[in-house]
């Protein structure tokens, strides 16, 4: 029995971001929809947060196959290349797309979408909205979801996919009030964003706590390079409750400069032809260099600077900048930031097809839960593109999937009956979820941070097994839903740290101390690591 | 980490009883947020139900009462003794608002034209009013919210931003009007309230107005004003002597001249509440101010950039500035026409000061202190319009004992008395029921229109500081006989 009713859509999406609303307005074509939101849908996820922009080839002397070489170097070459192709194929057309249904994009010389350099580009094709470009594209979405017959369910976070037979048939969730509710649908996309809330120092909205990661692993989908997560150079350090928020690239792509303790302009040494507009990975491990040998603030920081820049120009194009430095007391028009790295981006994910289906028969995945668009690094300015190619590819695969008119199967009984179980046990429960979720944050932002070796990411696997046999306590119905996320995030840790281990190189974002890295990444005998329920593993080509 | 005490609305729906303020006394590190100090009390009370996304004031969704002003819980710096409230909307449980029927009332774009980003122009027009996070602190502070269906300021906000753009289909007028375009009392509790600073009443909610005007949908009482502002120069009809005819244009104060102000007397007092300038001109000749009053001045235009209908501005805006183009100080005591002049008017060659303002500056001789106790209406146009709050306060203070009120609007400015009078009875109403919590034997205000409208909303007597300060001179000379 289902205490809440059993409610049914041709395509249930799991995520309110930009990735799952564009999948959603695609799938309403075709039939009817159902969105779940753990948040009040269009404030959740990090679409909204997103700052510097938007990767698309528009203008004269760039070219397709110039965004696909400059998304494959940055990704040291383990991303999907058919995903790229989709990813630089389509995103002009879904910018264009976003500017015809009302986004207020800046206006470059000469008409048109503006775009401005990011790191590991050759050319400048990152469109921007000043540095509120998510927010922007987040509006524009939620206008055109309105215009749709979506039922969009508000704070009701999915805490299970349910299976018929292997099939992804629907969800359970937990509502407002803590009750469970069931969804069924002919096709479920999974678009629950990236998941770096389970690093102590992190970007992410709160809602970044890498559900779909879980959700899909326990649904018996496989999971690629999870080891791949993207520090972000510039967070900020300061107040402490304050650290890891971003500090955009846009920053740089102004023209920012990077300086040490010292007064130096430290990137000469790490990437002397791109200096600060490196690819993140490189910055992120500069910056670190710098802090770890002694040349960082006595903050434990470096100094980002743009008082070189017109105070006009900072006011137009970084005005939430100015804005989140000014509320703590710092005026970035005349004085430096301090910032360090901050985790910001999962590369890895659920592997998907260019038609965005999972492993899993009927489960789609789109946006930051799925994998191998970014290989082992993310250019600024894709992720927000990904969202929108990806989100509308897997809502048309979503909404052309056919119709099965599923119900309640006894096999779904026995997972909803297992759900009450676990419910039972955490309203049984001795320990709170937060104290749990802060361990696991610290525990894995020293042994899976920017640099890694073995007995590190052991010994964090070793206190994630510990963590994960905790007896998670929640005190009402209502705080279920803190004991399900801090499950997942357990297991996120653990899929990270799983899959930094079955990688024996450095590659874009995962350095490895212990072994040596002394392969170009074009060379690299490694493709995806792969973990599932039944098997894991790294791929190792036949030299 | 240190400690702080901070108190925390608590309301459970299901058990019957009203919200109630519990104290917490939590840790938190140094340079926390409201915010931390929430996620500190959920932890010690995980019932504590509060809503929180990406925690750098980017998604409008922790927005709360701090200390009875709205914030973001997540951008506000925590202290001690903070109390911590729901935003004045439908509260769910303990924090968290019933939000999402407010935000559907916010209109979407409907695609249209030829899909093309428009110009640099436009964009930059559109940009100043695509801030908004939608954390709904506009609405729940906004007056004609509380008493009529109005979509709220930042519905408004989002018209104007759909209206201005090529890519939209719909007509925005049309829906602004159904949706309460004229209820707006301008009194900028919305700007005050907004933490991305979007100046709703200026930048949207006048600019559909005078667009809604140019369409023939001014309303009658609207269009019977400026019709008056047009051949009169007044937006107040002749019934009594008006002020210019009862005073010398040059009135020397009672001692040595120790300042000089130019009068710009306003239609309310020039031609309805003369008496009440008569005060203020009694008070500023006892402290030594020669007060010049040059019979040329017309209306500041208030009322007509307020309902849209902006053909006599400029007109009028000339006229003033020649006019008093010769003295250095400029005296309002209307709160609407020195905001008006103050505001929306550019490089003005003198300095604009309100009755308040000249007062505080100069210093007064202090007046008797009478057996009162008073509270003070605090006009919008002077609170939010000029950021005068604190001098007509210490004024009053010589006088009476003052007791406080929360300052919300009366329902008397942006046109609605007289365009929606059913609007303002009802705010002038909750107005008089807050007076009289106050016990206050008087209410002390400082613009005519607020005078006028409170007056038919309580029992007590509504007066201007400038009264009150002279009844304390008469008090005073009475003592010395």
């Amino acid at each position: 029995m289902v205490e809440n009713g059993v409610r049914t859509a041709h395509v249930l999406v799991i995520g309110s971001g930009g990735a799952g609303v564009r999948a959603a307005i695609e799938a309403a074509r075709h039939g009817s929809v159902t969105l779940l939101s753990k948040t009040i849908a269009g404030k959740g996820g990090c679409t909204p947060m997103a700052e510097g922009g938007y990767n698309a080839v528009l203008r004269e002397g760039d070219a397709p196959e110039l965004h696909i070489a400059d998304t494959l170097k940055g990704g040291a070459y383990l991303n999907d290349p058919a995903l790229v192709e989709a990813l630089v194929r389509e995103a002009p057309d879904r910018v264009r797309e976003l500017v015809a249904w009302g986004a207020v994009f800046d206006v470059g010389p000469g008409g048109g979408v503006a775009q401005r350099p990011f790191g590991g580009q050759q050319f400048a094709r990152t469109c921007y909205a000043g540095d509120r470009t998510g927010h922007e594209m987040m509006q524009t979405l939620m206008d055109r979801l309105a215009a749709t017959d979506t039922r969009v369910v508000h704070e009701c976070a999915a805490v299970e996919l349910l299976l018929d037979g292997d099939r992804c048939a629907g969800a359970a969730a937990l509502d407002r009030e803590g009750e469970l509710a069931v969804y069924l649908a002919d096709a479920v996309v999974i678009a629950t964003g990236g998941g770096t809330q389970v690093y102590d120092i992190s970007t992410n909205s709160s809602s970044g706590t890498g559900d779909g990661y879980a959700l899909g692993y326990r649904a018996g989908a496989e999971l690629i390079d999870m080891e791949m997560v993207q520090f972000h150079p510039t967070g900020a350090i300061h107040p402490y409750d304050a650290r890891g928020r971003l500090v955009t690239e846009a920053v740089r792509g102004e023209g920012g400069r990077l300086i040490n303790d010292r007064g130096e302009r430290f990137m000469s040494r790490y990437d002397p032809e791109r200096m600060e507009l490196s690819t993140r990975d490189v910055v992120a491990r500069a910056i670190a260099t710098e802090i770890l040998e002694g040349r960082g603030t006595p903050r434990g920081g470096v100094w980002l600077d743009v008082t070189h820049l017109p105070p006009r120009q900072v006011e137009e194009r970084l005005p939430i900048m100015l804005e989140q430095f000014l509320a703590f007391g710092v005026d970035i028009r005349t004085e430096p930031m301090e910032v360090a790295p901050t985790a910001h981006h999962i590369m890895g994910g659920l592997r998907i097809t260019p038609d965005c289906a999972t492993t899993v028969p009927g489960l789609f995945a789109c946006g930051e839960c799925s994998g191998g668009v970014h290989g082992a690094n993310r250019l600024g300015g894709n992720a927000l593109a990904e969202t929108q190619v990806f989100g509308r590819r897997a809502g048309l695969s979503a909404g052309t999937s056919p119709e099965r008119n599923g119900e309640v199967t006894p096999a779904i009984e026995r997972q909803l009956g297992a759900l009450r179980e676990r419910f039972d046990g955490y309203l049984d429960g001795d320990e709170p979820p937060g104290g749990v979720v802060r361990r696991l944050k610290t525990t894995m932002w020293n042994g899976a941070g920017i640099f890694r070796e073995r007995d590190g990411l052991a010994r964090a696997l070793a206190e994630i097994e510990v963590l994960r046999n905790e007896r998670l306590a929640a005190l009402t119905e209502r705080n279920l839903i803190e004991c399900c996320t801090a499950v997942n995030m357990v297991l996120v840790g653990s899929l990270i740290c799983r899959a930094a281990l079955l990688r024996p190189e450095c590659r874009g974002a995962h350095t490895r101390r212990d072994p040596s890295c002394e392969l170009p990444p074009d060379r690299s005998p490694y493709g995806h690591t792969h973990l599932s329920l039944v098997d894991e593993g790294i791929v190792e080509a036949a030299s | 980490m240190t400690a702080v005490t901070i108190r925390v609305s608590r309301f459970e729906p299901a058990s019957g009883e009203p919200a109630r303020l519990v104290p917490y006394t939590v840790e938190v590190n140094e340079g926390a947020r409201v915010l931390q100090a929430l996620h500190a009390v959920h932890e010690q009370d995980p019932t504590l139900s509060y809503r929180y996304c990406c925690g750098s004031g980017q998604c409008g969704s922790c927005a709360v009462r701090v200390n009875g002003k709205p914030a973001l819980a997540c951008m506000t710096p925590v202290a001690e003794g903070d109390v911590i409230e729901p935003l004045d909307l439908p509260v769910v449980r303990d924090l968290a608002v019933d939000l999402v029927p407010r935000l559907e009332r916010i209109a979407a774009l409907m695609p249209g034209g030829d899909g093309a980003l428009p110009d640099a122009e436009t964009v930059d027009r559109l940009k100043e009013l695509c801030d908004c996070i939608e954390c709904g602190s506009c609405i729940s502070v906004c007056p004609a919210v509380a008493v009529t269906d109005f979509a709220g300021p930042t519905a408004m906000r989002q018209l104007e931003r759909l209206g201005l753009d090529p890519r939209d289909a719909g007509d925005r007028i049309d829906q602004a009007d159904a949706d309460g375009l004229f209820a707006c009392t301008s009194c900028h509790a919305c700007y005050e309230a907004c933490p991305k600073d979007i100046q709703i009443m200026g930048k949207a909610i006048e600019r559909l107005r005078a667009e809604a005007h140019r369409r023939g949908m001014t309303l009658p009482r609207h269009a019977e004003v400026a019709d008056l502002v047009r051949t009169t120069g007044r937006s107040v009809a002749r019934t009594i002597t008006p002020l210019f005819e009862q005073v010398d244009a040059v009135i020397e104060p009672n001692g040595p001249v120790r300042g000089e102000v130019a009068f710009f007397v306003g239609c309310m007092y020039a031609m309805r509440l003369p008496e009440t300038a008569l005060d203020a001109i009694e008070v500023l000749r006892r402290n030594g101010i020669r007060v010049i009053i040059p019979r040329e001045q017309v209306c500041c235009g208030s009322p007509l950039i307020r309902t849209g209908q902006l053909e006599d501005l400029a007109r009028l805006q000339a006229v003033n500035r020649e006019t008093f183009a010769p003295y250095p100080v400029v005296m309002t005591m209307c709160a609407g026409c020195g905001a008006t002049l103050k505001n929306d008017y550019v490089d003005l060659p003198f300095r604009v000061m309100d009755f308040n303002e000249v007062l505080s500056e100069f210093g007064i001789e202090p007046p008797a202190r009478l057996p009162l106790t008073v509270t003070y209406h605090d006009p919008c146009h002077l609170l939010r319009g000029q950021g005068i709050s604190e001098q007509p306060r210490a004024l009053i203070r010589t006088v009476a004992d003052l007791v406080e009120m929360p300052a919300y609007c009366c329902g008397s400015g942006g046109g609605v008395k007289a365009g929606r009078p059913d609007e303002a009875a009802a705010l002038g109403e909750r107005r008089g029921e807050a007076i009289a919590a106050t016990g206050a034997g008087q209410v002390i205000t400082s613009c005519p229109f607020c005078e006028f409208h409170i007056r038919s909303h309580t029992d007590r007597p509504v007066r201007h500081v400038a009264s009150l300060l002279l009844e304390g001179y008469r008090a005073e000379d009475r003592e010395a006989g």
